[in-house]
């Protein structure tokens, strides 16, 4: 069996032998204990599992783990939910990240399954503005495009998106 | 009393008798439509019903289709019967030769008492004013008399004769699937003149981006579709050997799943060349062969939604094993569904399956997964040269090309 290691929330992971059936979310949820990412539709349609994968060229992308297995992952740089939050000494979370922090405030979720998956996605959308601001107007389209791949089934987007417009035109360098 | 049964007998019956007449031709042409699918190629995506107005897509510019509701002015509601049987037949419409977008080179065969009851359907639907679009043809195709010589030499005007050492089942399903259907004007390849090749009947056609495959029953039967499996993918959409995709599913949806079921047998018979069900044979899974550099590729993007031993999930995702879209020589749309992705497919307003994602592998991993995929999941005993699958993502992407635009 293949052994596998990768670097998950800037902590590199001991390898371990995986079987090449067992899917991202499960190596995720049964070996590592990580927990936030949510198992949704098991089929790619809902991103509620999506993670951040930081490729080597400085970019980044949201990837699903319900439909790629552990091993597609081997040797890569990933960020999960749990990686947003400062922590303290104690490993503790004391201060949410911006977006955390926005769709908290706006009451984005309920029942919140699909948050780790917005989140990350969110996340990756403020990254790419700080390097590439876009004009106002384009904003709105901007963000409804980034999140269209989103499932949510209690609160109807309007709140996640309007967290996330908020955060955005209240930050400096983000739009033009 | 007496003379109120006089007067119903000479006044009333007869205008019942005629209504229930008029209803059940006007019924008979409805179901004959949904056969012919004359409402996917007249209604636009958002646009009134028959209205027209659909893009296709042809190497010398877009046609669009016409308004056929029975509106006198923008529509066909001052066509006479005799009129509207040369559109048909004779791809002559009232205001010249019409583009063999519209399938005449099939419905000439289509009979006498079929067209009337057509005739009757469309002259019975709501009259929409939807104006026809222009088309966008090159010069010189845009001069309609030069389709007065392709008609000539290409237009038959036989009527379709039934084949006598053939069942009335297999003759039905012949004349269904070559007349109304018009099967053959996606799946029989276009000769230079872009008219069906005879000579290559349903033998299968690179359109719009995706392969309309093979219906020969020779094919078939080597991809092992039995009647039961044909009936299904043309009711539903899926079956064991697999489901449709690209243009053919609003085909699924406004035509075939609304076709009977005693129909639909016929056209299978006719497809398999078999009154009686053929031997039905398990799925093929061939086992994995760990040392295969496409298994890892398979368990690491196809397992969670095709299974690890290729069986699918029921009415979500199709099963691999088996597989006919996977079991052809060419495997175009098994890499175009790689290289694309599938949006959720909706066959009737019960059943759709979910989407595919689209993934960005190298020539080098399509080359070792499709030919894992092949070796897996059929019999058909090909392995692809590197060079092969660059020339079929190149063919694949192309065609995707000229799709779009």
């Amino acid at each position: 069996m293949p052994k596998l290691t990768m670097t998950i929330n800037n902590k590199q992971i001991e390898p371990m032998e995986i079987s090449e059936e067992i899917m991202m979310i499960e190596y995720l949820h049964e070996y590592l204990n990580l927990t936030g990412t949510k198992f949704g539709c098991g089929q790619g349609e809902c991103s509620a599992c999506e993670i951040i994968v930081d490729h080597k060229d400085g970019t980044s992308e949201s990837v699903k783990t319900c439909i790629n297995s552990a091993l597609t992952f081997q040797g890569k740089k990933i960020r999960t939910i749990e990686g947003h939050a400062k922590k303290n000494a104690k490993g503790y979370a004391v201060k949410l990240n911006p977006v955390q922090e926005a769709f908290a405030k706006q009451f984005s979720f309920q029942c919140g399954w699909c948050t780790p998956g917005f989140t990350n996605r969110a996340t990756l959308l403020l990254e790419e503005l700080e390097k590439n601001p876009i004009k106002k107007e384009d904003l709105r389209t901007h963000i409804s495009e980034h999140l269209n791949s989103h499932l949510c089934r209690c609160t109807g987007y309007v709140k996640y998106f309007k967290a996330l417009e908020d955060l955005i035109l209240s930050k400096k360098g983000l739009t033009l | 009393m007496k003379k109120l049964t006089i007067l119903w007998t000479i006044f009333l019956f007869p205008l019942v008798v005629c209504a229930s007449k008029d209803t059940t031709l006007i019924k008979k042409g409805e179901y004959l439509s949904k056969i012919a699918d004359c409402f996917a190629c007249h209604t636009a995506d958002k646009g009134e019903p028959y209205g027209g107005g659909v893009p296709f897509i042809t190497p010398f510019g877009n046609v669009y289709s016409t308004n056929i509701s029975s509106d006198k002015k923008a529509g066909i509601g001052s066509y006479t019967y005799e009129e509207f049987y040369d559109a048909l037949h004779k791809g002559i419409g009232k205001h010249g030769n019409l583009y063999p977008a519209m399938p005449f080179t099939s419905f000439y065969l289509i009979t006498d008492e079929d067209t009337k009851a057509l005739y009757a359907y469309m002259m019975s639907i709501k009259p929409v004013s939807q104006k026809n679009r222009d088309n966008e043809i090159s010069f010189p195709f845009n001069i309609r008399a030069g389709l007065k010589t392709w008609n000539l030499v290409n237009l038959s005007n036989e009527k379709f004769v039934p084949e006598e050492d053939k069942s009335e089942k297999y003759n039905r399903g012949n004349y269904l699937i070559n007349s109304l259907g018009h099967c053959g004007e996606c799946h029989t390849p276009r000769n230079s003149m872009m008219a069906m090749d005879k000579k290559r009947k349903l033998e299968g056609n690179l359109i719009v981006g995706y392969v309309a495959p093979s219906l020969q029953s020779v094919e078939l039967r080597r991809q092992e579709w039995t009647l039961k499996d044909l009936v299904s993918v043309m009711k539903n959409g899926y079956s064991r050997r697999g489901t449709v995709l690209g243009h053919m599913t609003p085909i699924i949806y406004h035509s075939l799943s609304n076709v009977s079921h005693e129909d639909l047998e016929a056209m299978a018979s006719y497809l398999l060349d078999s009154d009686e069900e053929v031997e039905t044979k398990a799925l093929t899974f061939n086992g994995h062969d760990k040392k295969d550099p496409g298994y890892l590729l398979y368990t690491g993007y196809c397992t969670s939604c095709h299974g690890i031993n290729g069986e699918g999930i029921p009415n979500t995702t199709p099963a691999l094993a088996g597989n006919a879209t996977l079991n052809t020589k060419k495997p175009l749309n098994t890499m175009l569904t790689i290289i694309y992705g599938i949006k959720n497919e909706r066959y009737s307003q019960t059943n759709a399956f979910g989407h595919m994602p689209s993934y960005n592998f190298t020539d080098e991993e399509m080359t070792n997964l499709i030919n894992y995929l092949q070796k897996t999941f059929t019999n058909i005993g090909i392995k692809h040269s590197l060079e092969e699958i660059q020339a079929f993502k190149e063919e694949v992407i192309k065609g995707m090309e000229n799709a779009e635009h």
